[in-house]
């Protein structure tokens, strides 16, 4: 059983591969929608049989070596010698170069070679290169970039009194160990993987199971995986290590696309599908706009309507599959289980009865069903099995995949609301209908005891155990019912000679593993630079190349191709190792600079492109929660799991799309743990720019609006936090207003408050006491004091309320929600 | 400010490269001169929604958007098709099925004719049912489109479609289209308000006014029912507004203080302002939704006295006033109705007669009522009315008591700034199924490219460039239809 691939386990291949048959999921009777999902869960499944979950996997150690299918498809064995030649002559298709270090005047400023490259412009430009910012504002803005949270005042002293030679490796090393870092690295990659826990669309059901890529993606980066691998996992994890889990859970990199399961044209559903993974692959991975080629040659760049469709065609054979049972259940699977046992005990009666009334039609139920569906869809879905191509097979397992009870049950509701139209219409019908909806209606009552988050299932997309993959074309306008030559998977010609190798294992196409090798190989020009430029625009606010996700004609020529290219050749030296890229960047002087406004620099070189002045940057939506919830010390440190519901103002009207979570530890979890409802933003965060989970995110944009201010200012939520952040500085400080005020400083900003602050800060305490008095006076005489205090302390409610709103207009202002 | 750090400011503020800046929305304008760019100099330049002009001088300066969710039958309501009454109970002549695909649940149903009467209204003629008797006195102010059609089988794509002319989301909605093009005409309110009926946003939420890959501060701000209609507008509890006063006091001080180290820094003192504004709207935005100013006589004419119209003539009088005080787009979306113990929209695949019977009751009178009263102070002209939908509705019945979803030939109508009153465009053919004459058809993309003329704006100059390519409202498609226009 060890020795047993997981996938050729759950594809019931495990008899034509060893000789023994195996229990497996039907995949195409078994519907993804009555156990992928908790609000159906258990409500029976459709059309046949029980699932019978493969025995779990004991161990997903890898894949014995003398095992030879998977032995041929490993990486290194397709690893990619040849060099490349390019048929287009635009920068980003030429191979990448490292380049010479250049001529400098001031090489004593030089800690790294990033400086010497971005130096050489400056000195060009007879600029010179900023001092050093201080100590105390370096820590607060390198911990605001690893980590996406204000550090504490105890790491800020830790490191402004770090008199070692080596301060500043050991801030970095600490930043880089943290699974802090993972945490915030990874939400910057979900923005790209237009992560989401739900699918989007009228009916945006739950995804249940997509945490574990979230989760996975964290994980990838806190154990620094090599970026070559983090791709290939993420684009044919199925393929390249079948018996790995976590490659399996990566796939979830494909599976975000928005969907909706009520389409009736399952043909259009599967081109749209495909067409959205195609077009954040070359959007995350290439930096090119291939979708530009969809309906018409690309205008700008030399990516033809053939190139498209051939890139397209390597997913050609892709399915979401949302049952694969964990193999191995920990915690969070153990609960979910648990909960969802209760909620399946109280109901089994219910359940029960109503699966018995649907086995009394169950033929005619899924033929209604299945007659839902338009013409084309149509003709695949009454096919016998034994006549399916590939892409019948894969519109027969969409069926599956969003058929559910419910889905047969409307049978008898059609039929009794005919009103005798119906040909099957009669009085038994009626009254099966009508125990059934009854039914439904008692069924609602255990809602609360339903687990609204979790699973013990994983998404992932996979080729169904098959190898044959249906055709591609060329769709004339981009339009699927208007094919034009077939074509074979292929990368695009202007910017490789190269042609696939491709490889089809038994269970799958082998196409995706050949395009993630030629992705994830060290000679592709554009999967270093583009990466090399993202994690280069998060800490300086402006990629090298401005278009992040554009590396064709049309977008921004890179400023300092030198620099660009050293980074990406050194990364790829580096062994694609994400975390000595990040320890270059923070270890520079380039990242060390004040971001003091020089009047030179802002007449010289206005857009500071060169980066003679380290830019400020606005924080970004999760920062700013974190930060705050770090800065009230209501931080729920907590890695992983199901996402959370947080409570959302009362007159939002998201009904039951948002249930708040029952446990209030969920409440104060890092944003990136907040459930993402694709039709619900999360409102604290929505205002601040948050990543629009619709589409690949590549950049978070800064806009300033009146909105911001309001829910900032005006949150009840945040002013709780605010009362809690007062509350620590009293317990922190004690009594002496002087020290309170630093405390606060020292917390939100990593420094002291100034004398001219404390002046100002001092005269609205006064005043403001009066305001608070004068409020109470007329009658009003609750007021929001300081929360959390500890031991006895002797407070005046006015002065304390006076000092809440201070401690919450702080948190309001310019200093916060910056990082210098 | 110098021309490099105004420069800088609109990068910062999401206008972005080859934003409207760039993409010379005034023709002729560079970035030191004309245009909105003077007027933007003049004003305070920290806003992104600073007004700014049109590519022509606009027919109109608001748009309510009258979303009808759920898809009525058109065929019920305004196309009279007296073949269909005779054709009733008959299968569907193959002829008319022609070059469209369809779902065959419960066998393609027989032609279906609800039980209508018909009359002709106004000097115009135009058919109403009586299901919409309000609405027809209005017959001279409307322009019908009957030959309206779009994309998609399920209401999912084509609510999509019809708010942003995207199949899949990501696509900025018209009205956050709208507010980039133009910016507010008053900064104490947001330019792009939704308005919907019912305790729960409509199906899709925030996806139906996103700002797509525009910036987000573009995006529609969804007007809550009650006194308080933005989220977070209210101070927290126990906070006195003479305390928030004293606050923002602070709050300015402090941010002047950390702004003297940088003094070119116009993001910076944009958040100084977005806090002024901030304390504005407070009081701006409950005052527009506060209706005890208006007559018994205008609530009336809303159906405000009657239950059944309460909740959306209350929608339609908010959005009367969001017009007079200056917001562009007003997208009201219809609520879901209990038919028969279950809570429906307009999607009435069984049960038409009550579904229909329900919802044209809850938005003919005030609608009608919003026409009225438009027009009686002087702002039909200025104002453009889009009765829309996402597709309409089968001409054969489905489950014998409703009607299927029909993407090849319905109704929708605008009144208003600049349309040509009293007219119809397009027919459907003789049992209302698909456009007649297809080279009449009005997709989404023309009905967006119509609305954008009518406010000064060619879609096809209406540019945002993402990731390197020019993006437009209306795709890669769209036209400007001509005879709708006065």
């Amino acid at each position: 059983m060890n020795k047993k691939l997981y996938l050729a386990v759950i594809w019931g291949l495990g008899g034509s591969m060893t000789g023994e048959a195996e229990s497996a999921v039907d995949l195409f009777n078994s519907p993804v929608a009555a156990i992928g999902s908790p609000a159906v869960a258990a409500e029976g499944n459709a059309a046949a049989a029980e699932i019978k979950a493969p025995e779990p996997v004991a161990s997903v150690t890898p894949v014995a070596a003398d095992n030879k299918m998977v032995a041929d498809n490993k990486p290194e064995a397709a690893e990619i010698n040849a060099a490349q030649t390019t048929k287009s002559k635009l920068w980003s298709y030429q191979p990448v170069k490292a380049p010479a270090e250049p001529a400098l005047n001031n090489k004593t400023w030089v800690r790294t070679p990033i400086d010497a490259f971005v130096l050489a412009p400056l000195e060009a430009k007879g600029l010179t290169p900023s001092p050093d910012a201080d100590r105390a504002a370096f820590v607060r803005r390198a911990t605001l970039d690893a980590w996406g949270v204000i550090p504490t005042p105890e790491e800020v002293t830790g490191f402004v009194n770090d008199t070692s030679p080596e301060a500043y490796e050991k801030l970095a090393d600490r930043l880089l160990a943290s699974p802090k870092y993972g945490e915030r690295q990874a939400r910057r990659w979900l923005d790209l993987a237009r992560y989401a826990d739900s699918t989007g669309f009228q009916n945006d059901n739950t995804r249940p199971n997509m945490w574990r890529y979230r989760d996975y993606v964290i994980n990838a980066f806190n154990q620094d995986k090599p970026y070559s691998r983090f791709i290939q996992e993420q684009l044919a994890g199925d393929e390249l290590w079948p018996d790995n889990q976590e490659a399996l859970i990566a796939t979830g990199y494909m599976a975000h696309f928005p969907d909706n399961h009520n389409s009736r044209d399952l043909v259009q559903r599967k081109y749209q599908i495909t067409t959205d993974i195609t077009d954040t692959v070359g959007k995350v991975f290439l930096g090119q706009t291939v979708e530009c080629a969809r309906c018409h040659n690309h205008k700008f760049d030399k990516i033809s309507q053939k190139d498209y469709y051939s890139l397209q065609a390597f997913f050609a054979n892709l399915s979401a599959v949302d049952n694969i049972p964990v193999a191995k259940k920990g915690e969070a699977e153990r609960n979910y289980e648990a909960a969802l046992a209760k909620w399946q005990e109280a109901t089994k009666e219910i359940r029960d009865k109503q699966k018995a009334i649907i086995d009394t039609v169950r033929e005619p139920a899924l033929k209604h069903h299945k007659e839902r569906y338009l013409t084309d869809s149509r003709e695949a879905i009454f096919k016998p099995n034994s006549e399916w191509n590939a892409q019948d097979r894969w519109l027969n397992h969409r069926l599956a995949h969003v058929t559910d009870e419910r889905s047969l049950a409307a049978y008898l509701e059609d039929v009794t609301e005919s009103k005798g139209n119906h040909k099957d219409y009669s009085p038994e019908v009626v009254a099966k209908w009508a125990e059934y909806d009854k039914l439904t209606e008692e069924l609602k009552k255990f809602k609360d005891l339903k687990p609204a988050s979790g699973s013990s299932e994983i998404s992932a997309m996979t080729e169904l155990g098959h190898a044959d993959a249906p055709p591609s074309y060329v769709l004339f306008g981009g339009d699927h019912e208007r094919k034009l030559d077939e074509v074979q998977p292929a990368f695009p010609e202007a910017i490789t000679d190269e042609k696939p190798l491709i490889k089809p294992t038994a269970f799958s196409s082998g196409r995706r593993t050949a395009l993630a090798n030629w992705i994830a190989s060290s000679t592709n020009p554009l999967t270093a630079r583009v990466f090399v430029n993202r994690v280069w625009e998060q800490y300086f606010g402006r990629g090298i190349v401005e278009t992040v996700s554009d590396f064709g004609k049309a977008g921004q020529k890179p400023t300092n191709p030198e620099l660009l290219d050293y980074l990406a050749d050194n990364f790829i030296k580096q062994g694609w190792s994400v975390k000595k890229l990040h320890r270059d960047i923070l270890l520079s002087s380039a990242y060390r600079q004040s971001s003091a406004y020089r009047e030179d620099v802002a007449k010289a070189d206005p857009e500071n492109k060169l980066l003679a002045v380290f830019p400020r940057k606005r924080l970004e939506a999760e920062q700013i929660r974190d930060s705050l919830l770090v800065a009230s010390g209501k931080l729920e440190d907590k890695l992983g799991g199901p996402s959370v519901f947080p409570p959302v103002p009362a007159n939002l009207g998201a009904g039951n799309q948002w249930e708040v979570s029952k446990d209030a530890h969920d409440f104060n979890r890092r944003s990136l743990y907040v459930f993402t409802r694709r039709s619900v933003p999360y409102p604290l965060l929505e205002s601040f720019n948050m990543a629009s989970a619709q589409e690949a995110h590549s950049k978070r944009e800064v806009t300033t609006s009146p909105l911001q201010s309001l829910t900032l200012f005006n949150s009840d939520v945040v002013f709780e936090w605010s009362q809690a952040l007062a509350g620590r500085v009293i317990n922190e400080a004690g009594n002496d207003e002087p020290a309170q005020l630093d405390r606060l400083y020292q917390i939100l900003f990593s420094r002291k408050a100034s004398d001219s602050e404390k002046n100002i800060l001092q005269k609205f305490l006064n005043n403001h006491e009066k305001v608070v008095r004068e409020k109470t006076a007329e009658g009003k005489f609750a007021v929001s004091i300081p929360t959390g205090l500890k031991g006895n302390q002797k407070l005046d409610p006015i002065r304390a309320a006076a000092f809440v709103d201070l401690v919450h207009t702080v948190t309001n202002s310019n200093e916060f929600i910056y990082r210098f | 400010m110098n021309n490099q750090s105004r420069r800088d400011f609109l990068l910062k503020t999401g206008y972005g490269l080859g934003g409207l800046a760039l993409s010379g929305l005034v023709p002729g304008a560079g970035f030191s001169g004309g245009g909105f760019l003077s007027s933007a100099m003049a004003a305070d330049l920290v806003d992104p929604l600073t007004p700014k002009q049109p590519h022509f001088p606009g027919k109109v300066k608001s748009v309510i958007w009258l979303h009808q969710h759920g898809a009525p039958s058109t065929l019920d309501l305004y196309d009279y098709k007296p073949e269909l009454v005779k054709l009733a109970g008959q299968e569907v002549p193959a002829s008319f099925l022609k070059g469209i695909k369809t779902s065959t649940q419960g066998g393609l149903g027989k032609l279906y004719a609800s039980n209508r009467t018909w009359k002709q209204y106004g000097q115009s003629g135009a058919w109403f049912s009586d299901l919409v008797p309000n609405i027809a006195q209005h017959a001279d102010n409307i322009a019908f489109i009957k030959s309206s059609v779009t994309v998609g089988a399920t209401h999912d794509i084509s609510i999509l479609k019809l708010n942003s002319g995207g199949l899949n989301p990501g696509r900025p909605s018209l009205g956050a289209w709208v507010q980039y093009a133009l910016g507010s005409a008053n900064p104490d309110l947001p330019a792009y308000v939704v308005l919907y009926n019912g305790k729960k946003e409509p199906s899709g939420g925030a996806v139906n006014w996103s700002a797509g890959f525009l910036p987000a501060v573009y995006q529609g701000t969804a007007f809550r029912s009650g006194k308080s209609p933005i989220l977070y507008l209210e101070r927290p509890e126990l906070t006195a507004a003479s305390q928030q006063n004293d606050n923002l006091k602070l709050l300015k001080q402090l941010n002047e203080l950390k702004g003297l180290a940088y003094p070119e820094d116009t993001e910076l003192q944009a958040r100084i302002r977005a806090y002024d504004l901030a304390e504005r709207m407070q009081t701006s935005a409950p005052e527009a939704v506060d209706l005890s100013k208006e007559s018994d006589a205008t609530k009336a004419l809303y159906g405000l006295n009657d239950e059944i119209t309460k909740e959306y003539g209350t929608n339609l009088l908010r959005a009367r006033r969001l017009v007079e005080r200056g917001v562009r787009f007003i997208q009201v979306v219809t609520g879901p109705v209990d038919i028969d113990g279950d809570d429906r929209d307009w999607d009435a695949h069984t049960k038409l007669e009550e579904n229909h019977g329900k919802h044209a009751k809850i938005v003919d009178k005030p609608i009608a009522g919003l026409l009225t009263d438009l027009k009686s102070l002087g702002l039909l002209d200025s104002t453009l009315v889009v009765w829309t939908s996402e597709f309409g509705r089968t001409s054969w019945g489905e489950s014998g008591t409703g009607r299927d979803h029909n993407a090849w030939g319905y109704t929708q109508w605008l009144a208003g700034g600049g349309v040509k009153a009293g007219t119809t465009y397009g027919s459907t053919d003789e049992i209302g199924l698909q456009v007649a004459d297809k080279s009449q058809a009005v997709d989404t993309y023309d009905l967006h490219a119509t609305v954008l003329n009518q406010m000064g704006l060619d879609h096809l100059k209406l540019i945002y460039k993402y990731q390197g390519r020019s993006e437009r409202p209306t795709v890669v498609y769209g036209k400007v239809i001509k005879e709708l226009i006065a």
